[in-house]
């Protein structure tokens, strides 16, 4: 299936049978003429019949032949005749080096004192087919001439009158839920363009309130968990200050305490992403990227050494727009996934250039991670358990408020994950 | 009868004044304003120890009512408050020119709320669901800048931190710490006699969106780092490990 645009194939079809149409009438046009033109020579052809006629009762002989340069008038003395006159076209056989011309031809019968003659009456058709010829050609040139102006014009008064829709088109593909402006769609004096605009408007106004409100109650949600597992973490934390403790039940505290853990990191990172929709990091600032990873490579030294995980980085003079915050953010979450999954002993390498910021590590096997989920919210690869799946989705979702885009790549046994610093095609 | 009444009375009074101006020298007050009376109950229970004592407040005609009447070493703060903002207090606070240090505790993550909190004077500002022993050691760190009387040292033992150069001498050497095994020990010093949670150290060193799952082998190398740097200096073994739960800083 080969997509084209509507103009294109409204055009193409209009040209096809424009052009089908026309050749077929000029066929029709063509054959007709000439019958007509035919018919006009062999009523010339008639009167010539006539006029001999006449002139055999009159003289009592038969006229002189006359040549003429289009007509010719021989008899034969027959002893076999009939009542029938035939018309044909003919090629008279002409001498080597002229030129070969056709002719009407009538043939027929006459008696002149008893005797019968067979009279050939000859007109040159030259002159019906020039006629011809030029009338055809005169049309031709009139149709393809209408074809192409009928083409500009189409496409020019398509264009114009598709042009609303092509605005509609244009603003749709902007727009972007959770961003609280509407859609300024024009008003067109096309109806089926109203009609589309206004559609268009009350899916997006309803989109956007389910929106909204989806968004309030996951941030609504999250804020009234945060008390309440302040509380189950504080009375935790007062709990096991109990020397009375037996260790089981420290065990039995612990698990329920990691649990919370879990929880609360839970919560923090749907808070996060919350807020990262809502644009609460709008302040930008230049941000030297470079330092910054710097810092974290130090602030991870020990993590990283514990792992006996190497860490290599090339890293070039970047200093980005964005929000120091979300950058900080950024790599924070781009290094605990490359520690995390990186194998006891395994390296990690970070590449930064004025286009793009690259972090590859070494994997566990050989298996790439699911690339259309990698992203997703709560997405789990096979190690994954004890992740709640949101890390990479705040990546994606800092990437596409700073206008940045985020691939990821597997080769060679490394799992890459690159961050470019333009906006996602 | 009247006369001896009086007197008792007296006698009473005196006492009663001698035992409160002994308690205000001896132990300082801290006030939870927090209308989370769960809470504010933890958190009493794990700050009050020797030296602290607590008060709640849990609504904010209380609070203000508090804070009007006595001084507190330390306040800590709920922002969303039934009947007020805790920004408020925070005015009022500095309206009156009052010393006391305050922590917000705040359930919104708020980069605004935090800002604007440190621009009305607040010390320091803690998200929830927070650490109790994270809460201890702002806290603490709130307090002795409070009392900064010159010199800024803390002493736990055989050691002594100086707080302005982050330096820890043992026996009049310098120990040999990293940045992260001055923060631990600093740590484990503000929250001594407690335990704390492998959690709430993973947190305090590296931050709250530091995601690294239930992997704690990297606390645990921390710790035997620390331990045996604090034990080549001559000191003894204050960090005792609690059923694999946790750690606590005890001399």
């Amino acid at each position: 299936m080969n997509n084209m645009k509507l103009l294109t194939k409204y055009s193409r079809i209009n040209l096809v049978s424009s052009v089908v149409i026309f050749l077929l009438a000029s066929i029709a046009f063509y054959i007709l003429l000439r019958f007509v033109l035919i018919n006009q020579v062999d009523e010339d052809l008639k009167i010539e019949e006539h006029e001999i006629e006449m002139y055999v009762e009159k003289f009592g002989r038969l006229p002189e032949p006359m040549p003429l340069k289009d007509q010719k008038i021989y008899y034969f003395l027959v002893s076999v005749h009939t009542k029938e006159r035939t018309f044909s076209n003919i090629i008279p056989p002409e001498p080597p080096g002229n030129k070969q011309e056709k002719f009407r031809q009538l043939k027929f019968f006459i008696a002149v004192k008893g005797q019968w003659y067979q009279v050939f009456v000859e007109k040159s058709l030259e002159g019906t087919y020039d006629i011809s010829r030029s009338i055809i050609i005169i049309s031709l040139a009139t149709i393809i001439v209408m074809l192409a102006a009928g083409f500009i014009i189409n496409r020019l008064l398509l264009r114009r009158l598709w042009q609303p829709f092509y605005t509609s088109l244009s603003l749709m593909k902007e727009f972007q839920l959770g961003q609280t402006q509407l859609i300024p769609f024009k008003d067109t004096n096309i109806d089926e363009f109203n009609d589309l605009n206004k559609t268009l408007e009350q899916s997006i106004k309803s989109a956007e309130r389910e929106y909204q409100q989806l968004k309030e109650f996951t941030e609504n949600a999250s804020h009234e968990l945060q008390t309440p597992l302040a509380v189950i973490r504080s009375k935790m934390d007062v709990l096991i200050q109990d020397e009375k403790l037996s260790e089981s039940q420290s065990h039995l505290i612990q698990s329920a305490y990691e649990a919370i853990q879990k929880l609360a990191r839970l919560n923090q990172s749907m808070l996060l992403l919350n807020k990262i929709e809502n644009r609460q990091f709008s302040e930008t600032s230049a941000t030297d990227i470079k330092q910054l990873i710097e810092q974290k490579l130090v602030y991870f030294k020990e993590l990283l050494s514990v792992k006996n995980v190497t860490a290599t980085s090339k890293l070039g003079e970047v200093v980005k727009r964005m929000n120091v915050s979300l950058a900080e953010i950024l790599l924070n979450n781009l290094f605990s996934n490359a520690i995390k999954y990186t194998p006891d002993g395994g390296k990690i390498n970070i590449m930064l250039s004025e286009s793009s910021m690259i972090f590859r590590n070494t994997s566990e096997n050989e298996n790439p991670l699911d690339k259309a989920k990698l992203f997703n919210r709560f997405y789990k690869g096979e190690l994954s358990s004890e992740n709640h799946g949101l890390g990479l989705s705040i990546v994606k979702q800092i990437c596409s408020v700073s206008q940045f885009s985020v691939e990821y790549k597997f080769s060679c046994g490394e799992h890459s994950f690159e961050v470019l610093f333009t906006p996602p095609q | 009868m009247k006369i001896g009444a009086l007197r008792g009375r007296k006698i009473f009074g005196h006492l009663f004044r001698d035992i409160y101006l002994f308690h205000r020298l001896y132990y300082m007050k801290i006030l939870i304003i927090e209308d989370e009376r769960e809470l504010s109950a933890s958190i009493c229970a794990y700050l009050k120890n020797e030296k602290f004592f607590c008060e709640a407040a849990y609504d904010f005609s209380s609070a203000i009512e508090k804070i009007s009447l006595y001084e507190y070493a330390c306040i800590i703060l709920d922002i969303s408050l039934p009947g007020g903002s805790g920004m408020d207090i925070l005015k009022e606070l500095k309206a009156n020119n009052k010393a006391d240090g305050v922590l917000i505790v705040s359930a919104k993550n708020s980069l605004d709320d935090k800002v604007s909190g440190l621009k009305s004077g607040a010390d320091d500002y803690l998200t929830k669901p927070f650490y109790l022993p994270e809460l201890g050691a702002r806290v603490a760190a709130i307090i002795r800048r409070k009392s900064f009387d010159g010199n800024n040292f803390l002493q736990f033992g055989g050691l002594l931190l100086n707080l302005d150069e982050k330096t820890v001498k043992a026996n009049h050497k310098i120990l040999d710490l990293t940045r992260k095994e001055y923060d631990l020990l600093l740590y484990f010093i503000s929250n001594k006699n407690k335990v704390i949670s492998k959690g709430a150290i993973a947190e305090h060193l590296w931050g709250d969106d530091m995601d690294m799952a239930d992997n704690y082998d990297f606390i645990y190398t921390h710790i035997k780092n620390l331990r045996k740097k604090i034990l080549q200096a001559g000191c003894h073994d204050y960090i005792k490990s609690v059923y694999g739960m946790g750690y606590r800083f005890t001399i």
